[in-house]
């Protein structure tokens, strides 16, 4: 076909509507915004290649170029989703845009040829049904951006002062802590999408209890004193961020434990300071990303990828931990790059061979891939037992 | 009676036809011409030039969308799927046998001889809210007369050694082809395939392109600025779009290259003394040429330039064309709107801007 400017947008937005309404249909049922922002995005590129660059290079553009278009086309929106960090998994991604490829090659070709008589001789532009399509785009998009926009969790401030808990979050919301707002005796999450943000926690049997629910993020919470875990994960998908645990004077709870969520896909704790307890952070059962983390003074590991866990612990520092500095146990696979741990201390009173201040134990067919880690004055730098493996690798990652 | 007339049953009123049946009965189209089989005429010059394979693409159909072509079918036929990779490739030419096949499926399928009146319209004569047919009324008429003869130059006429490329004809021993389009390169190998010495005369060097018309000129892309010329620009433009051509490639210069350094095959400037002189020559050309187009333009002092009725960019003809009636020009004399008329593709172009007419009319 020859296209005319007009024509190449039309053809373009009316292969866009069912990809798009697909998109829609996918986002509601994975309860994510990819597959529609990736549609924005494959709109956006394809309508400047299209306005800016082919319709200048091509006068006539044969069926068969729509194969290195597309190519091109593909490029360019990776390009993109790397570079502004779109959080959308790769080969479902490219499977979307294959199937919008796809769906503008068998109309191109087929379906608008069919429809409207004139097609290629009016270079691709289809009248009245291409403003019906841009305006079904542009109601698809707004659409999408309202539903966003009314999904907003609502946001509840929490006083500065001191409140009395255990504080039970039984809805959809964001807690936002106002600068000195604390709640004493625990917060346990009993919704999904919730976020907590900014607050302080006092007590509690646990600091913070995250039970049977999806995407709870903890932004900035400080955990003071808890009787058992200061934040405590089950069965749950969490985002932990910024937080500091103060578990000085707990011998037996953990400062953060996330355990049996597998099948709630990855978790993270990013850029948090723990002091004291057992283990600083613990997983058990669970795919959770550790990152840029500061541990200290714990009594039984500083950080723990466990049961089976898959893992990775990266950026992490761990500084006079008793026993055991990074652990990664129980049949786990574990990817530990540019940790430094320093100063881990024999646990001698134990008596136990694998705790004579190891700074990198695997245990029981762990199996640990190491890159670029820093050990610096323990006394056993790396500890391998009961069919477990080290692995150096070449590249971070797995 | 029916309301819509084509005056013309060859490939052009036929590829129109096809159109009109997506919103018409067969009982509700008029189709005027003497020969009932649409591609009878094409046949026999096909047959003349020996050609095997349509010049034109997956566009070379007288369907009325371009989706499916011909190359679908050939898939079923040639059990291949080569035929559609070359489709899309834009290299694949029906042959004459699929294209003839595909026209008399078409014609069996779609009610053209319950349509087809077997008279030549001698005058096409105006009247309120629709046309005269020598003295059948209806209110939109497509004319598709076809090519309006052959062409052979002037000072070759009653040469008894003169036989005209499309005219069926052997070969003598020493042939000169005159011309330089596509018929003139086919008839080159055939004379040379047949044993003769071949001397090409011709007074411009052929370009070569796939198709007759740059592709860009088949959609609005490149027919905006067509439209847009003056009408002296525009008769200088169809005139070098029309200029003698032929497809590139190894099937046509291979046979040659050889045959020259064989010494059978030769250009020269003027005609020798061959035995026997094909004009490739194509074929007449401009509306006086033909009497019925002639007649029309006289009888209603329509528009022109040069040789040429102006139409306009839907190929109608503007000075009788209104709300309420129609009258367009289909194949060659409508090069005016479209400067690969004399195409299926272009065929189609006329009829589908032809069907839009009749639909947005208020009287239909």
């Amino acid at each position: 076909v020859s296209y005319t400017l007009r024509g190449r947008a039309e053809t373009r937005l009316a292969a866009l509507v069912p990809v798009l309404l697909g998109a829609c249909v996918l986002s509601s049922a994975l309860r994510h915004w990819w597959p529609v922002e990736l549609v924005a995005l494959m709109a956006a590129v394809g309508l400047f290649l299209d306005l800016e660059v082919w319709h200048r290079l091509l006068p006539y553009q044969p069926a068969w170029a729509t194969v290195p278009l597309g190519a091109v086309e593909l490029g360019a929106l990776m390009a993109i989703v790397y570079g502004f960090g779109l959080h959308a998994p790769l080969w479902p991604a490219i499977a979307l845009f294959a199937t919008g490829w796809l769906t503008s090659v068998v109309l191109a070709q087929i379906g608008l040829p069919l429809l409207r008589l004139g097609y290629a001789e009016d270079g691709g532009e289809l009248g009245r049904v291409g403003a019906v399509a841009a305006v079904a785009v542009v109601l698809a998009f707004a659409g999408s951006a309202a539903t966003y926009v009314v999904r907003l969790p609502p946001v509840v401030h929490l006083s500065a002062g001191v409140h009395q808990g255990p504080l039970v979050i039984k809805q959809r919301e964001v807690l936002q802590g106002d600068r000195g707002a604390v709640v004493r005796g625990g917060i346990v999450v009993a919704h999904d999408d919730v976020q907590i943000k900014n607050v302080t926690v006092i007590g509690g049997t646990n600091g913070i209890t995250v039970d049977g629910v999806r995407n709870t993020v903890l932004d900035g919470v400080t955990v003071q004193g808890p009787k058992l875990d200061g934040i405590h994960v089950r069965l749950a998908g969490v985002v932990i961020r910024n937080c500091t645990v103060d578990m000085l004077g707990n011998r037996l709870g953990q400062g953060i434990d996330i355990s049996f969520n597998m099948d709630m896909g990855m978790s993270m704790v990013e850029g948090c300071t723990i002091v004291g307890g057992q283990q600083g952070i613990t997983t058990h059962s669970s795919m959770t990303d550790i990152m840029g983390n500061r541990v200290s003074r714990t009594t039984g590991e500083a950080i723990a990828v466990d049961e089976m866990s898959m893992g990775m612990a990266s950026h992490n520092t761990v500084r006079d931990a008793l026993g055991v500095g990074l652990y990664c146990g129980d049949r786990s696979m574990c990817m530990f790059d540019h940790n430094t741990v320093v100063g881990t201390r024999s646990d001698a009173g134990s008596g136990i061979r694998t705790r004579r201040g190891i700074a990198v134990l695997a245990n029981f067919q762990a199996e640990v891939s190491l890159w670029q880690n820093t050990l610096v004055a323990n006394p056993v730098a790396l500890g391998a037992v009961f069919n477990s493996t080290f692995r150096t690798t070449s590249e971070p990652g797995w | 009676m029916p309301r819509v007339a084509v005056v013309g049953s060859g490939l052009a009123g036929f590829t129109a036809y096809q159109t009109l049946r997506r919103a018409l009965e067969p009982g509700e189209i008029a189709v005027f011409g003497t020969e009932a089989d649409p591609a009878g005429a094409w046949r026999v010059r096909a047959g003349a030039i020996r050609q095997q394979e349509m010049r034109s693409e997956s566009d070379g159909h007288c369907l009325p969308t371009t989706f499916p072509g011909l190359a679908f079918g050939s898939v079923r036929s040639r059990r291949s799927l080569r035929p559609l990779l070359e489709s899309v490739l834009d290299r694949y030419h029906p042959t004459v046998d699929e294209f003839l096949s595909h026209v008399a499926r078409l014609r069996e399928r779609s009610g053209w001889d319950e349509s087809l009146v077997a008279r030549r319209i001698e005058r096409v004569q105006a009247v309120d809210g629709g046309f005269e047919l020598d003295g059948d009324r209806f209110q939109h008429v497509l004319l598709a007369p076809g090519h309006p003869g052959l062409n052979v130059p002037e000072g070759l006429r009653g040469d008894p050694r003169v036989v005209h490329s499309y005219e069926p004809h052997d070969y003598a021993p020493s042939v000169t082809v005159v011309g330089a389009g596509l018929a003139a390169a086919t008839e080159w190998l055939n004379a040379l395939a047949a044993g003769a010495e071949v001397v090409s005369v011709r007074r411009h060097e052929p370009e070569r392109r796939p198709l007759n018309v740059p592709r860009q000129y088949f959609s609005r892309r490149g027919l905006a600025s067509f439209h847009r010329l003056t009408p002296r620009e525009r008769v200088e433009r169809i005139r070098i779009l029309t200029a003698p051509s032929y497809p590139k490639g190894a099937q046509w210069d291979e046979p040659l290259e050889r045959a020259a350094r064989e010494g059978r095959f030769r250009v020269e400037p003027a005609l020798n003394g061959s035995a026997q002189v094909i004009c490739a020559t194509g074929f007449r050309r401009g509306f006086r040429s033909d009497a019925l187009l002639a007649r029309l333009a006289a009888d209603h002092d329509l528009e022109t330039e040069d040789n040429w009725l102006v139409l306009d960019p839907d190929s109608t003809v503007p000075r009788l064309t209104d709300e309420t009636r129609t009258l367009a020009v289909a194949g060659a004399p409508a090069q005016w709107a479209f400067p690969a008329a004399d195409t299926l593709a272009g065929a189609r172009y006329a009829a589908h801007r032809f069907l839009e007419r009749i639909k947005a009319c208020r009287t239909r």
